[in-house]
């Protein structure tokens, strides 16, 4: 069993307990083992980057000492918070004078930022150490009739310079990861555009704007389901729609599922155990498109 | 051991010198240093009359060293050595030394002090002059035949030029035919006529017209005297020198025997074999054996080895009525002996694939201009229509996409420079003839800088070209309706647009041909940080190299139109010309020189030579010795400077002379003022000097100045002798950081100040001593501030303590 | 309404040297970024390349007193495509930092920087999402280190952000 330190940040256990139990489920059944540490804080997202970006680095770096402490590479199942801690994590390694500056602050803390682990989106675990062939081995549901409009969001790929993640304008991982569980990563337009999450709150009006455009582009093209990577734009999408109902007067049923519940789905775990009642939009077609 | 009799002539200038120094005193002094014959004092000493009394002087007086104080040296100089020579002395043997800018004007209130400066000055020319080498002059041979490397428009001119003059010329193209890029545009601007034109020859070609241009089918190139054409054909080795270089030629196969081929294209439409034709942008297919357009040179057709089946087949060769095919033809190799490089390999389009956001290479319909150019040509894969690739479909909407991995950070972060007049051209071709044809350019700036190019943008204009302020950030393709859409924000009008395209053009950067690296480490050339060949001086030596011999012309330099091309082709001919005409190449042997028994087998030396003019031999299995070229070499000393062993010297500028001067002009100092010996280059950086003294700019007279040949040249050892000899404090005054007239010596001397001031640091001294000035000849004051400050700090610091230690 | 000459030498000089904003003057207006931008396509009140240009032209008042440079949704596509590699976003964050120390910022960002500062995130957790936890199977969750991010917001200063309602959303 390989382990991890999990950064759950704080939009998963404040409102997604059904991403987080798949998460936990499936990744346990493929051999990678979920370590939770004592004392993280919110990793220090685009809100806070926006109020002050230096301090953003010394809160990030602050949670990656406690993963360095415990001598495991970080595990997270949010692109917010893989943007902000690896961004922290290349940035410290690599420009020695931040480094200097986020060490003098973190030591009132008592911590030093040391640059020795990694810090990974699950997507990146399954990939590069689970392994496609162990996936396809461990799944026991057909989902052969499934068509997905995959959603990886903006921060698991950029900025592409720092995460390295996948090639930002050709991304294909995701897409083959949701492809071996036996599922269609269809084709629909603006794919890759943002959800427009970060606006929700003060813009609502532009937020929702943008999220309808994406459910009513992957709807278009057939899709029977959009899967996401990030709680951001779950929320978004998922929620979004009972506001597009309320704003709109639209109502466009279109399933939102967190990758890790298909995934789950597909090696065999039961749908009881998933907390599916958590989604806003009823996934019963799903369910059933499932064997 | 030569009886030395040293004459010194002092000029007074009209006796404008003589209002601050005081000649009499200056006078009996130098008559009392030992080795001193004559001192002869007089108002001018290079017009006229004065040139004749240092000839009268030297042979009456039986002097074998001179030394003359004058103004103006640099015009001066000349005269007194071809003055000196008459008389029978060796050049070297001449110094001319800068009285007025160095000693008078500067200090004019301070006559005392001024003569002080003058003894110090005159007397290190002296002990100097006691141990000169006499300097040869060398003679190495020039043979009158140039190599071409390039066969474009460029290429051909240089040679053309170089042909006409006589000369033996080999023009050597790597590609089948001759042309370059013009053999794909179609037509050039600014004249709109056809790209393969070409100026005509000037010597008598006999049928041959003298008009302005032709084309280069019909322009009798293949006829010139002298001029050789290798076509199919690669330089794969130069060795030997400059004047005399020897070229190993690599000549791919045509396997059809040029003389017999008389184009019927019989071959051709037998010839069972298809492939994508690269030259028409694999938008129609050519046979195994093939030919391009049809105004090109040579008039042969060529077989693609790659795709023949040779003797498996051999259809070509039972229908071809001049028996020309060759299908056992070898390559070959040639060498050649010839006295100058001319490179002229041109550029080629940037591949725009990298640009993923754009899709090139993904969808058929975004192509390149020069892609578009063979469409547009009537000669080309589609008559001259204009068609979407996909589905052949005629074209009615067109966006121009510019900046194509030009100006881009991600890319090539130039500008390059005629990719907005190549779109103009363009996009007026199609509105003239297809003017229901839609055209948009999506551009960050137009640039139309030359002559007769603003034309251009405003003919567009007119002909409804629409012109969008913007640069896209996509090209998506719409599977419904089989268009590509143009994401792009209309700046001016704060607009987004998503412009539908049947075809897509991108004005893709313009990059070094293939291979320019390759070329570059066989000629030993340089090439800048976009990997273009590098010339000597980009304001004033455009089409040289520092190499001697080697020159570049076209757009291997950088990109550039027909017309630049053709006037840097016209330069380099004539330099190479220059060069080679008098069939011998004469230089002073004013070079550095090895001394084997010191020379350790490290390699700094080579690599320190700006010139490539060092190389390492083997002496015997275990040791190498460096040993320098003397065509080669430009005696700049940066090698002096770099040996750890001190194995290298200059010979008109040893070491030893250095140590005299030094030793000498620090030695006069009655006035007890705190001496700064100033080591100055000979270029820039003693200009400033000289300016300073020009424009009678005060500065103390403790500054006594050296010249050295280039601020390179000094060692760290140098520095502390001049800390012995009693300076107080050192100043190396030379070129620019990045104007170093030997490229590297300023940056080099720059380290090992450095390291001196850590030396002085443990002796204990303080290593503000030691400073290095950075200047260009109009900035005479600030050396003369800096002298002024240095004074100051050295008054302030007192006296060098030397620790007990040291 | 324009600035004085010497706040509009100053302003790109002082986005320059904030951490994040350092490649605003190789900006060349190109437009890349806001046909790349999904807010600038949704709605008029933002487009990066116009924000850039008033702050190149010294416009110091009118870049803040709008809340435009708060519409931005860091999605990066901006900056991935940049010709001139100016990291569009981070300029925004930079933007972002010096209005947010004048006060100058949307009421959910203030909600946002309390949270994190009393509670060490920014969205606390529900006495419901505690026991919803529990009852299907999930681990109880770890405390957080309010403590120690208390220290590090302390030392950077980020507790004493003047977080005044100052703009309309």
């Amino acid at each position: 069993m390989t382990s991890y330190a999990l950064f759950l940040g704080c939009t998963i256990p404040a409102r997604l307990p059904n991403y987080e139990i798949s998460a936990r489920k499936a990744l346990n059944r493929l051999g990678i083992s979920l370590v939770d540490l004592e004392g993280m804080t919110c990793c220090a997202p685009p809100p806070i980057q926006s109020l002050d970006l230096e301090a953003s680095l010394a809160i990030a770096a602050y949670n990656i000492c406690l993963s360095e402490e415990a001598n495991l590479d970080i595990i997270t199942l949010c692109s917010g918070c893989f943007e902000s801690l690896t961004v922290a994590n290349e940035t410290l390694k690599q420009n020695e004078k931040l480094k200097t500056k986020v060490n003098r602050i973190l030591s009132e803390a008592g911590k030093e930022f040391k640059g020795s682990i990694k810090v990974k989106h699950y997507l990146q675990v399954l990939s590069e150490n689970v392994g496609k062939e162990k996936i396809r081995a461990s799944i026991t549901r057909k989902l052969a009739n499934l068509k997905v409009a995959s959603f990886s969001g903006c921060h698991l790929l950029r900025p592409s310079k720092i995460l390295k993640f996948d090639d930002p304008e050709r991304p294909h991982v995701y897409d083959e990861l949701i492809e071996v569980l036996g599922a269609r990563s269809i084709w629909y337009r603006n794919k890759q555009k943002c959800c427009g999450g970060l606006l929700r709150g003060h813009a609502d009006d532009v937020a929702l704007a943008i999220a309808r455009e994406k459910i009513v582009n992957a709807s278009k093209a057939g899709a029977d389901c959009i899967v996401t990577i990030c709680p951001f734009c779950y929320l978004t999408l998922d929620l979004g729609q009972v506001i597009m109902k309320s704003t709109y007067q639209e109502e466009h049923s279109l399933p939102i599922l967190h990758y890790s519940e298909l995934l789950s789905l597909a090696i065999g775990v039961d749908a009881k155990e998933l907390a599916l009642e958590f989604h806003k939009v009823k996934i019963d077609n799903i369910l059933n498109k499932i064997e | 051991m030569e009886n030395l009799k040293i004459g010194i002539f002092l000029s007074d200038c009209g006796k404008a010198l003589a209002e601050t120094l005081d000649f009499d005193n200056l006078t009996s002094f130098l008559k009392e240093v030992p080795g001193v014959t004559f001192v002869e004092k007089g108002t001018e000493f290079w017009k006229g009359s004065g040139l004749q009394e240092i000839v009268k002087t030297i042979k009456e007086q039986k002097a074998n060293r001179i030394i003359v104080a004058e103004s103006l040296p640099k015009l001066s100089e000349i005269k007194i050595v071809e003055a000196a020579e008459a008389a029978g002395l060796n050049q070297n043997f001449v110094q001319v030394i800068d009285l007025k800018d160095y000693c008078v004007w500067p200090h004019r209130n301070v006559p005392l002090e001024a003569t002080e400066k003058a003894k110090a000055t005159l007397l290190a020319a002296i002990e100097r002059a006691k141990i000169l080498d006499p300097i040869h002059k060398l003679e190495f041979p020039a043979v009158k035949s140039v190599l071409v490397i390039g066969g474009g428009i460029s290429g051909i001119q240089a040679a053309e030029d170089l042909a006409d003059l006589g000369f033996e010329v080999h023009l050597v193209e790597k590609a089948p035919f001759l042309g370059g890029i013009a053999a794909r545009a179609g037509r050039f601007f600014p004249t709109d006529d056809c790209a393969a034109c070409i100026q005509s020859p000037a010597s008598d070609v006999k049928t041959i017209t003298h008009t302005s241009r032709k084309c280069i089918y019909r322009s009798g190139i293949a006829a010139i005297q002298g001029l050789k054409i290798y076509t199919n054909s690669q330089v794969v080795k130069v060795d030997g020198e400059p004047g005399n270089y020897r070229i190993t030629l690599e000549k791919k196969p045509r396997y059809i025997n040029e003389a017999k081929c008389i184009s019927c294209n019989l071959c051709a439409e037998v010839c069972p074999v298809e492939v994508p034709d690269e030259y028409n942008v694999n938008l129609v297919e050519r046979k195994a054996i093939y030919t391009i357009i049809p105004n090109i040179h040579p008039p042969t057709y060529v077989i693609d080895e790659k795709a023949c089946k040779f003797h498996e087949c051999e259809k070509c060769v039972q229908v071809c009525p001049t028996k020309a095919i060759e299908m056992d033809e070898k390559t070959e190799t040639t060498t050649l002996n010839v006295g100058a490089i001319i490179v002229a390999t041109g550029f080629k389009e940037y591949d725009p694939s990298v640009i993923k956001e754009y899709h090139y290479g993904e969808y058929p319909a975004v192509v390149t201009n020069l892609e578009l150019a063979r469409m547009l040509d009537a000669f080309g894969p589609t008559g001259g229509k204009i068609i979407r690739p996909s589905d052949r479909k005629p074209v009615r909407r067109i966006v121009f996409v510019q900046c194509v991995g030009s100006r881009d950070k991600r890319w090539n972060n130039y500008c390059s420079s005629i990719c907005c007049m190549i779109s103009l051209k363009h996009a007026i071709m199609i509105k003239t003839v297809f003017p229901e044809v839609d055209v948009s350019i999506c551009y960050i700036d137009i640039r139309t800088t030359g002559r007769e190019h603003e034309e251009y943008y405003e003919k567009a204009r007119e002909l409804g070209v629409k012109f969008v302020k913007g640069r896209p950030t996509e090209i998506s393709h719409d599977p419904e309706s089989d268009l590509l859409i143009v994401d792009v924000e209309d700046s001016l009008l704060r607009r987004f647009l998503e412009l539908e395209a049947d075809l897509v053009v991108l004005a893709t950067a313009m990059v070094p041909s293939e291979d320019t690296e390759n070329l570059a480490k066989i000629l030993q050339i340089e090439t800048d940080e976009d990997g273009f060949f590098k010339e000597y001086n980009a304001k004033l030596r455009p089409t040289e190299t520092k190499k001697r011999g080697i020159f570049l012309c076209g757009g291997s330099t950088f990109p550039k139109d027909a017309p630049s091309s053709s006037l840097q082709a016209h330069s380099a001919a004539l330099k190479a010309f220059k060069f080679l005409n008098t069939g011998k190449i004469v230089k002073d042997q004013k070079t550095a020189v090895v001394n084997e028994e010191y020379c350790g087998d490290c390699e700094f030396c080579p690599v320190s030579c700006p010139y490539n003019a060092i190389e390492l031999v083997k002496v015997d299995e275990k040791h190498v010795v460096a040993k320098v070229s003397d065509i080669l070499c430009e005696g700049c000393g940066i090698c002096v400077g770099t040996c750890p062993l001190n194995a290298i010297d200059l010979r008109h500028f040893k070491q030893s002379e250095l140590r005299a001067q030094t030793k000498a002009i620090l030695s006069v100092n009655k006035q007890n003022k705190p001496l700064i010996l100033a080591f100055c280059c000979s270029e820039c950086g003693g200009a400033s000097i000289d300016s300073a003294g020009m424009t009678m700019t005060n500065y103390p007279t403790n500054v006594r100045i050296i010249k050295v040949p280039c601020t390179g040249y000094l060692r760290i050892e140098h520095f502390l002798e001049a800390i012995e000899y009693g300076a107080q404090g050192v100043m190396v005054v030379g070129c620019m950081n990045n104007g170093c007239h030997h490229e590297e010596g300023i940056k080099k001397v720059e380290k090992r100040i450095e390291a001196a001031k850590n030396l002085l640091k443990e002796y204990g001294i303080e290593p503000e001593r030691i400073e290095l000035f950075n200047t260009i000849f109009i900035e005479g004051d600030k050396f003369a501030e800096a002298a002024r400050v240095m004074t100051e700090k050295l008054e302030k610091l007192g006296p060098i303590q030397f620790s007990k230690e040291s | 309404m324009m600035e004085t000459k010497e706040a509009s030498i100053s302003f790109s000089k002082e986005v320059a040297s904030k951490y994040g904003g350092e490649t605003i003057t190789l900006c060349y207006q190109c437009g890349t970024c806001s046909s790349s931008c999904p807010v600038a396509k949704a709605t008029e009140k933002f487009n990066p390349r116009e924000i850039f240009r008033l702050v190149l032209l010294g416009e110091r008042q009118e870049v803040f007193y709008s809340n435009a440079i708060w519409l931005c949704s860091s999605c990066y596509n901006c900056q991935e495509r940049c010709p001139q590699t100016v990291e569009v976003a981070d300029v925004f964050f930079a933007l972002r930092n010096i209005a947010a120390k004048e006060g100058l910022l949307p009421n959910i960002y203030s909600e946002f920087a309390s949270a994190l500062i009393n509670e060490g995130r920014i969205v606390p957790v529900s006495k419901f999402l505690e026991r919803k936890r529990e009852q299907i199977g999930l681990p109880p969750l770890k405390t957080t280190g309010i403590d120690a991010l208390k220290k590090i917001l302390a030392a950077t200063g980020f507790d004493k952000l003047q977080l005044k309602k100052e703009v309309e959303s």
